[in-house]
């Protein structure tokens, strides 16, 4: 047996011998009573030697084989490196020309790649690239921090705002039904956001009672999104949600959804829906060219602010606004006394109102807005908006596997956390991944149409 | 006792020695070859989802002509005599730099009702329409002359060196007590507006912009329907000294210079006109004085800006 070290004699008896714990494992020790040594009793040493010689107190069943080293001995001393004679030197044989690691698996291999053409071994090598890229993507978090880097994936240029605990604070209590509701939107959003490498801020709402001595609540929007441009130096697109809403497709991608294709998606001239019946464009005999023009400059970067429009007017339950100058004059400019003043009466979805009125009245604002089609990323259910019925520009259609769910209004007389959990409910059934398909949609129909029984699989 | 000599170092090595190091084995142009394609992948990503990042191209102003000047007349508060000599001293002394002019009427803009006195806001905005490759847009009201030709706008206002040394640190925007000041870090570069107070306040009689998307946002928040609607006493000038007041990005690009700089006044609150400075004013014409006194006062500058100029 090898072993680094001499074992040393201790006074008092027995060996001190770190290499040689042979006792440990399912032997009987019958010496333990009758010497004390160094181990507390378990005289390492002395149980050695009988065991070696085979004496046991207990001859009965115990054999050789017993404890991990004596199992284990072949095998391990086989893995250590061995010293081997070239059979051709014998003229020197007490000279050793070389030593190598000669594990027999390590020549198994050897041989076997030696026998495999080369052809299977380079087709060999592409799967394994492709199981390590598997693994180093999909498995290691290297995958997000591919989708979130601005030159590769590009998530870090996407931050969506979460308008949370609407309603909470002091004044109103929150129920279950509110908080939970509250929960499934911001996982839903988290969820999203880990998907496609992008950043989540969640604002506290009930933060607007600073702003009601200044008549303002509700503009605190304005606040929230400069904030989230100063704390997220990388973003391009501020996304605000507000919490009512609910991501259906997480598959989708605000960048293939949207963004690589803008001047595809977005409109500018609001006459190819226009509820409000705004005149566009605005035409003034001291205007320039690209104000009177319907499509603006008609340069997609030139668009700094995309929303989509509902049955009645503008919807910021869902928007986007670019990062620009242009971005900090329209948060500036948005909240003015005097304008309120003025409006605050007519003014009945505040924020939402002055920004019509800044479009209306303004051609530099006209000239960077564009429209998203309204199921792009704001479909209704169809409790809203649905005094003319249902109408395919606005409300949710499931087969087309509309993006986001608004349920705008819901908490003037609808069941808010009902049509939420309906629509997560719907958002999983249409995601389910394709072993949940076969189980559900094959395999338990046939059990049903066999047996009559339903079960859940 | 004779020990053996240590046995030498054989003479005839194996035959065939492996090599030293696995990696080798490997042909290192082959792995020159594939870092090289590495490298030329991760480039390629790179150029091709980097070109992407789009940003609002900013469109280039060429900078001719330099300067335009702009002036509304209000045709019914002041004899023609006086329009047709305050228009010829404006056109000699674009004549006289390569400047433009855009002098219109009043009325030719639809102001929904509010004073005449808005009129300047889309001459501005006009000018800009029409000469989009000027650098600046100068307005001067109707009721002044340009008494010092040989100064020029640009340099002499509106290079940056000249703002940084002129503009007015840290001063309250509506005298005397306004707690809104001026920006006291402010690059000449980064100046787009520039105007001066009188005693009274801002005076919008004289200012200059440079152009700009600033200057298309200023203007058409300054034009806004719900500030021309409320009434604002002085009309334009107390709606301007609002937004100045109330939204950070217009103070950010505005510079107040001393009043001679560009509005020297005959007489009145404010600064006097001195000989040599670029321009007289005449408040006494503003807010419906009567149009008579206003011509008196300035037929005496008419003898002195002709001869200045040379033309008589």
């Amino acid at each position: 047996m090898p072993l680094s070290r001499s074992p040393s004699p201790i006074p008092g008896g027995g060996w001190s011998s770190p290499g040689l714990n042979i006792n440990s494992s399912g032997q009987s020790s019958p010496a333990a009573a009758s010497f004390s040594g160094p181990n507390g009793g378990n005289v390492t040493w002395e149980s050695a030697r009988l065991k070696s010689q085979g004496v046991s107190g207990y001859p009965s069943f115990s054999t050789q084989n017993q404890g991990f080293f004596t199992r284990h001995m072949r095998r391990i001393s086989r893995s250590l490196p061995t010293f081997q004679v070239s059979p051709d030197q014998y003229g020197e044989k007490e000279k050793l020309v070389r030593s190598k690691w000669n594990a027999p698996m390590l020549d198994r291999i050897r041989g076997i790649a030696a026998r495999i053409g080369r052809k299977w071994k380079i087709r060999m090598l592409i799967a394994a690239i492709i199981l390590f890229c598997y693994l180093l993507f999909w498995l290691t978090p290297l995958g997000y921090h591919y989708r979130r880097t601005t030159w590769l994936g590009g998530g870090q240029k996407f931050v969506i705002i979460l308008a949370a605990n609407v309603g909470g604070g002091v004044m109103e209590w929150k129920g279950a039904r509110e908080w939970a509701i509250e929960r499934d939107s911001v996982r839903n959003k988290r969820k999203y956001v880990s998907r496609w490498g992008y950043d989540l801020e969640i604002i506290d709402m009930s933060t607007k009672k600073r702003y009601a001595h200044e008549w303002r609540e509700s503009w605190e929007k304005v606040d929230s999104i400069r904030n989230s441009f100063r704390k997220y130096p990388k973003a391009e697109w501020v996304w605000w949600l507000d919490l009512n809403t609910f991501v259906m497709e997480p598959s989708y991608s605000l960048q293939d959804h949207i963004f690589n294709n803008l001047e595809k998606h977005v409109y500018r001239d609001i006459n190819e829906y226009n509820p409000l019946n705004i005149s566009h464009p605005l035409k003034g005999n001291y205007l320039d060219e690209a104000s009177q023009n319907v499509t603006g400059d008609g340069d997609p970067n030139s668009v700094n602010l995309i929303l989509p429009q509902d049955c009645s007017g503008f919807n910021l339950g869902s928007f986007f606004v670019r990062r620009s100058d242009w971005t900090d004059r329209l948060l500036d400019i948005w909240w003015d006394p005097v304008a309120y003043e003025q409006k605050h009466m007519e003014w009945e979805h505040k924020e939402q109102d002055a920004l019509e009125q800044l479009y209306t009245t303004q051609p530099w604002i006209r000239k960077h807005t564009a429209f998203l089609p309204q199921r792009k990323i704001n479909s209704f259910p169809n409790g809203a908006c649905s005094d003319n019925g249902m109408d395919p520009r606005i409300h949710y259609n499931q087969n087309d596997r509309d993006f986001v769910v608004n349920m705008a209004g819901c908490e003037w007389g609808r069941d808010c956390w009902g049509e939420m959990y309906n629509f997560r409910e719907l958002s999983y059934y249409l995601n389910r991944n394709p072993w949940e398909r076969f189980k559900e949609d094959l395999i338990a129909v046939i059990w049903f149409k066999l047996t009559g029984q339903k079960v859940k699989l | 006792m004779h020990f053996a000599y240590p046995p030498r170092k054989s003479s005839n090595p194996p035959p065939f020695l492996p090599r030293s190091s696995r990696i080798s084995t490997l042909r290192r142009n082959r792995i020159k070859f594939a870092a090289i394609a590495g490298l030329s992948i991760i480039f390629l990503i790179w150029l091709f989802s980097g070109g992407k990042t789009k940003h609002s191209p900013q469109r280039i102003i060429t900078g001719t002509p330099p300067v335009v000047i702009v002036t509304a007349f209000e045709e019914k508060t002041v004899g023609s005599e006086f329009i047709r000599n305050a228009k010829s001293n404006r056109r000699e002394y674009a004549k006289m730099h390569g400047y433009k002019t855009h002098l219109v009427s009043a009325g030719d803009y639809d102001l929904n009702g509010s004073p005449l006195s808005w009129a300047k806001v889309p001459a501005m905005r006009h000018a800009m329409a029409k000469y989009p490759n000027a650098r600046f847009f100068w307005y001067l009201d109707q009721n002044s002359l340009i008494m010092n030709p040989s100064l020029k706008v640009e340099d002499y206002v509106m290079s940056a060196r000249k703002l940084e040394s002129n503009m007015i640190k840290d001063l309250p925007v509506v005298p005397p007590d306004s707690i809104i000041k001026t920006f006291s870090h402010l690059k000449g570069d980064d100046v787009s507006f520039v105007l001066t107070q009188d005693k009274e306040g801002l005076s919008s009689g004289s200012f200059i912009i440079r152009n700009g998307d600033w200057a298309e946002f200023f203007l058409d928040t300054w034009f806004d329907p719900l500030y021309r609607s409320y009434n604002f006493q002085k009309a334009e000038t107390h709606a301007l000294e609002h937004i100045v007041q109330w939204h950070p990005t217009i103070l950010s690009k505005l510079a107040i210079v001393p009043q001679r700089l560009i509005n020297a006044y005959s007489k009145g609150q404010g600064d006097l006109y001195k000989e040599d400075d670029i321009v007289v004013r005449f408040p006494g014409c503003l807010f419906g004085s009567n149009p008579s006194e206003c011509e008196e006062e300035a037929k005496k500058f008419l003898p002195r800006w002709q001869k200045a100029f040379g033309l008589s």
